[in-house]
């Protein structure tokens, strides 16, 4: 038997990883636009103890992943974690065989299109749109550069989601350690998608803006004031030498880089397509601040050596972030309050 | 730690002089390598670097009208450096533009800030695009280098074609310009600078 299911495009943003990469794949599949549906929400919500070692790690996003990423939207999603390789394989073949591409977790160690084949352990996500029975391959897309789309030999994919993701050398940074598990997400969509229209826009940011100033629960970084703590606690870290902090972060900093990213891809769309250039202006607000966030990971990532070194960078890095993210929400509050968008 | 830089040859085009600044005692990142790597390299976090074999070696090279001292890589001595706020001396006089070969750890901006002699500072922004492959430039930046491979530790990845690029921050209040100050952004990678001062309009 040989499926290849259609709809499957290359989708990339060059702030983004694989997690938004693979879930653009699985949203272009179903007809939705990947910047209109992922870009919306722009938030932070992070739990130490849930951060896991995974290239698609996404604050939040533990228990339904997409419901995370695209909170304004009904879609939903499901890990499964098969008993081993074979039912891993079995599952996704019978999603795919019913129509539905997958993101399955995947160890580039073992696939033969990634650069890090052979020589770097890590826990990347990728999809599979297809199958051939005859061939022993699975039709798998990953628009994370080097872009790929094409067969897999199914005893490679095997390897790869059935890896251990050992660490076994000091490349093998911040997403190696965790096992792979064979896991593969379904996504799904649960109602009706919302037009991207004037008022979808206008609820958006005022959702957006009233997570940011909400009160933190208790145990958590959440919103502008959690942000703002996060980073300095990192900074505090990093100044005590603290190597665990640079792991942290840069995990953290990704999604966050990705979601200030992608929001003020966001921005600019909706401002070109309801004609709002104030919202233009917010857009470049917000891409400034994921610009902080580009030198956040770097801050971190490149500490290794010397992490109490670090620490005044971070923090005078944290005010600036802070300061520009209040400048950007503010704007984006002036775009609704003041334009066609007002209520 | 203070540096003194040391001028290569002055270029006069038509559009205006051209100063090429040597960068050497600053530079604190080893960010291209021989592709049988000696292993000092890491122009990234994961220890990826530029081949030298596809990049110029310490030769003056004409990007887009802009000629640049292209640092002399050999694999071992710092070739680049990260930008942490270091203050580059410069010698007093007019500059327009300052040009720079530079790539980012994903693309960020700064700003970084023009020293006059009569004691003003001026912030400036500086914009650097994403050196990734496959990744485009952001900034307006142009396309100074791209080699057919990236390098990581164990091997090289061909089809993965990491950039360099040319930026240009404009000194917008005319003035005898004496030092520029970088941003504290280690993200931000620079190669190479050259000040240019136009022809008097």
């Amino acid at each position: 038997m040989r499926v290849e299911l259609p709809g499957i495009r290359h989708w990339r943003h060059d702030l983004t990883g694989c997690l938004h990469v693979a879930m653009a794949v699985l949203l272009q599949h179903r007809g939705l636009n990947p910047v209109e549906v992922l870009g919306a929400a722009w938030s932070f919500d992070h739990r130490p103890e849930r951060l896991r070692r995974e290239e698609y790690y996404f604050p939040g996003g533990e228990d339904d992943l997409l419901a995370a990423l695209a909170p304004y939207h009904p879609l939903t999603s499901r890990w499964h974690s098969p008993a081993d390789a074979t039912a891993g394989w079995l599952e996704v073949r019978d999603a795919v065989a019913a129509g539905q591409p997958v993101a399955v977790s995947a160890d580039n160690y073992h696939l033969p299109f990634r650069p890090a084949f052979g020589d770097v352990h890590t826990n990347h996500l990728i999809t599979v749109y297809g199958f051939d029975d005859e061939l022993d391959i699975a039709l798998v897309i990953d628009s994370v550069p080097p872009r790929y789309r094409g067969p897999l030999p199914l005893p490679a994919l095997a390897a790869a989601r059935d890896s251990g993701n050992p660490v076994v050398h000091d490349r093998d940074l911040f997403f190696t350690g965790q096992p792979i598990g064979n896991r593969w997400l379904e996504a799904e969509v649960t109602g009706e998608i919302p037009a991207f229209d004037r008022d979808f826009v206008r609820l958006a940011i005022e959702r957006n803006a009233a997570a940011l100033h909400a009160a933190e629960p208790a145990g958590r970084y959440a919103g502008l004031a959690g942000q703002e703590r996060f980073l300095l606690d990192i900074a505090g870290e990093l100044a005590e030498g603290s190597t665990g902090a640079i792991d942290e972060t840069f995990v953290v900093a990704g999604p966050a880089l990705a979601v200030a990213g992608l929001h003020a891809e966001w921005l600019a769309h909706a401002g070109r397509v309801l004609g709002e250039p104030r919202l233009l202006e917010s857009a470049r607000l917000v891409e400034r601040v994921a610009h902080h966030w580009s030198a956040v990971r770097i801050i971190a990532g490149a500490a290794r050596p010397d992490p109490a070194a670090a620490a005044g960078s971070m923090r005078s890095r944290t005010r600036e972030l802070v300061a520009d993210h209040v400048r950007a929400l503010e704007s984006t509050r002036r775009a609704v309050g003041t334009t066609a968008l007002a209520r | 730690m203070s540096h003194e830089s040391t001028w290569a040859t002055v270029h006069r085009r038509p559009s205006g002089i051209f100063r090429t600044v040597d960068l050497g005692s600053y530079a604190d990142c080893v960010g291209i390598e021989f592709t049988r790597r000696p292993g000092d390299g890491a122009f990234n976090i994961w220890r990826n670097t530029f081949p030298a074999e596809d990049l110029p070696r310490g030769e003056i090279v004409d990007v887009g009208g802009v000629p640049f001292c292209f640092p002399a890589a050999d694999g071992r001595h710092p070739d680049n450096l990260r930008c942490r706020g270091q203050r580059i001396e410069l010698p007093v006089g007019r500059v327009d533009w300052l040009c720079f070969l530079a790539a980012a750890e994903r693309r960020t901006e700064d700003t970084l800030s023009v020293h006059y002699a009569d004691g003003a500072t001026r912030a400036q922004w500086l914009r650097v695009s994403d050196f990734w492959p496959e990744t485009p430039p952001r900034f307006g930046d142009v396309l100074a280098f791209r080699t057919p491979y990236l390098l990581y530790q164990r091997h090289a990845q061909s089809g993965m074609a990491p950039a360099i690029w040319r930026q240009r921050v404009p000194v917008t209040i005319p003035g005898d310009v004496a030092a520029v100050t970088l941003p504290e952004n280690p993200a931000m990678h620079i190669f190479a600078l050259t000040l240019l001062t136009e022809e008097e309009m």
